[in-house]
């Protein structure tokens, strides 16, 4: 999925004086990836996918409330055929979710969403793969995007258009609650993207430069770190970054940052662990 | 049994070529049967650092298009009986590379008895260079001892384990091999350089060959001779060992300064 840019506001011919002849248009019109819950689904049946859900949302509540939720059918082997779209629309907005839209449906099925209110998206948020939980290899996410947001939340100086890679809404909810961490056992390498989502993320290789690992929870390096960290994606202000060697070009954590220039000479190189605190990243000797 | 051998590196002018060359001619001379095809569709080398530039009539391209046979495309090394070279199409894009048509010539040279096949990448990351690699068995990713190369090559890595033919099928992986060319050592002393501790930390993958800067490779390259074949040089001593670890043959790391050779017993003992 590429970001696009489409302002208008820049469509005048090149050269007009600042300040000039530009018309003055009442509004930009931007093509742009903002944050959204994909809900893949793998079942017609709506009542067990109420029920999961009521399951992952009382996990999270405050993560799911309101939330635009895109529903992507890509999975379903009839790509929706059979699926009660309007009850559908019904079940997630009782869960105080709000659907927008419908992605990957079949055509002939398209004018029953339109009239549920439902948006059109082709080709959302990636192709999906069977197994996606614990990767023992990450995949250059740049190129084989597998998301359960069509958008990650980058560190605000990120330029990264690659969407994170995340374990997805889908799997069912143990009874425990508890998801356990993402663990990674191969270096990741440069390009790559590796996203916990609603986890830790465990790290026994290096993270090499031009590397991004992202977690809405910690994220533990038992190596190096050289490439980017962004713990707390989600806003969990407790999240911690923990590394055997930090060389990072950037560590985050809930939006706060610190690229390479700003870590002290003193803690390059060594254990260290970052956290939260009156609204900065804070360093601190391991 | 045939092998796919991909030469890959992500930055350009490191030495693919040179060692593609050098490793096919290696090959050859130890007896086995080698075709080296130039993946550089639109920058065509490899024919000319192999020396037999004046001999193509078809290419690669015409191959997969089905514009020539395969046996009129590959060309016969003058030096080395059983090397041949299918070479690249300068007129064409990397776009005439397909998927299909790809594996159908890798296929059709596994069934003419090629026991290995080696892919010459061009330099990117993309439609190109995910060709060569596509169907490897292993790689070979060629590196300087300076920082871009190092990172192209870390994303070459990620892409080898990510969008190959192994990698969507779920085979076992591709097996990499890590080849330092252009290495100094009187330059990695005084600290202008990366030194193969330093690569090796960062790539973490096994450490095949260090092929010293050496003006034969220039040399040998105009004369359109592989370097490996003038066995007094440092050059084809140094791919000599390359080609003898690649059939599973221990040999010593050389041309490494003095004092790394410890670290390596850490690492490889």
């Amino acid at each position: 999925m590429t970001s696009f840019d489409a302002s208008l506001e820049d469509q005048g011919p090149r050269g007009t004086p600042a300040g000039g002849a530009r018309r003055a248009v009442p509004f930009d019109l931007k093509g742009t990836m903002a944050p959204l819950t994909v809900l893949r689904l793998r079942s017609l049946d709506l009542a067990i996918i109420e029920r999961h859900l009521r399951i992952k949302i009382a996990q999270l509540p405050q993560l799911f409330l309101n939330a635009p939720v895109l529903i992507d059918v890509g999975t379903l082997a009839g790509h929706g055929a059979g699926l009660a779209i309007e009850e559908l629309v019904r079940t997630l907005r009782s869960c105080k979710l709000v659907p927008v839209a419908i992605a990957n449906l079949a055509d002939e099925l398209r004018e029953r969403a339109v009239a549920a209110g439902m948006g059109l998206m082709q080709q959302a948020a990636g192709r999906p793969r069977p197994e996606d939980r614990t990767a023992a290899t990450p995949n250059a996410a740049g190129e084989s995007s597998e998301v359960g947001h069509a958008a990650g939340r980058t560190p605000a100086p990120s330029t990264s258009a690659a969407p994170p890679r995340t374990g997805g809404l889908a799997p069912a909810a143990p009874a425990s609650g508890h998801a356990g961490p993402m663990v990674i056992t191969q270096p990741v390498r440069s390009g790559q993207v590796v996203y916990a989502q609603n986890a830790d993320l465990v790290v026994l290789a290096p993270v090499n430069p031009g590397a991004q690992v992202i977690a809405d929870g910690h994220i533990h390096i038992y190596a190096p770190l050289r490439g980017r960290a962004v713990a707390g994606v989600q806003g969990l202000l407790g999240a911690r970054i923990f590394c055997q060697r930090l060389e990072a070009e950037l560590v985050a954590i809930s939006g706060a940052y610190l690229t390479a220039d700003d870590i002290p000479e003193a803690r390059r190189g060594r254990p260290a662990q970052i956290h939260f605190e009156g609204g900065e990243c804070r360093i601190a000797a391991l | 049994m045939s092998k796919v051998i991909v030469i890959t590196s992500g930055k350009g002018g490191v030495g693919k070529t040179t060692t593609s060359a050098n490793v096919a001619a290696g090959l050859a001379l130890k007896g086995k049967k080698v075709v080296a095809i130039d993946f550089d569709v639109g920058l065509r080398n490899l024919d000319l650092v192999m020396g037999c530039e004046r001999r193509v009539v078809y290419d690669f391209v015409n191959v997969i298009k089905s514009e020539a046979k395969l046996q009129q495309a590959l060309i016969k090394d003058k030096r080395l009986e059983s090397l041949y070279v299918l070479p690249a199409s300068q007129t064409r894009d990397k776009e005439a590379l397909d998927p299909e048509g790809v594996g159908r010539v890798i296929e059709e040279l596994k069934t003419m008895g090629f026991e290995y096949i080696i892919c010459d990448s061009p330099a990117g990351i993309e439609k190109g260079a995910q060709m060569a690699m596509y169907f490897a068995d292993e790689a070979i990713v060629v590196t300087n001892p300076e920082v871009s190369s190092v990172r192209d090559s870390d994303r070459v890595l990620g892409l080898l384990a990510a969008k190959t033919s192994r990698a969507e099928v779920g085979g076992p992986p591709i097996k990499t091999h890590l080849l330092l060319t252009r290495y100094a050592p009187l330059q990695v002393k005084k600290g202008e350089m990366l030194s193969v501790g330093d690569v090796l930390e960062l790539l973490g993958i096994p450490l095949l060959g260090v092929i010293p800067e050496s003006k034969a490779v220039l040399q040998s390259s105009n004369k359109g001779m592989p370097a490996i074949l003038d066995e007094t040089t440092d050059v084809a001593q140094a791919y000599l060992d390359v080609v003898y670890r690649f059939l599973g043959e221990e040999r010593e790391h050389r041309f490494i300064e003095e004092e790394k050779r410890s670290f390596f017993g850490r690492l490889f003992g």
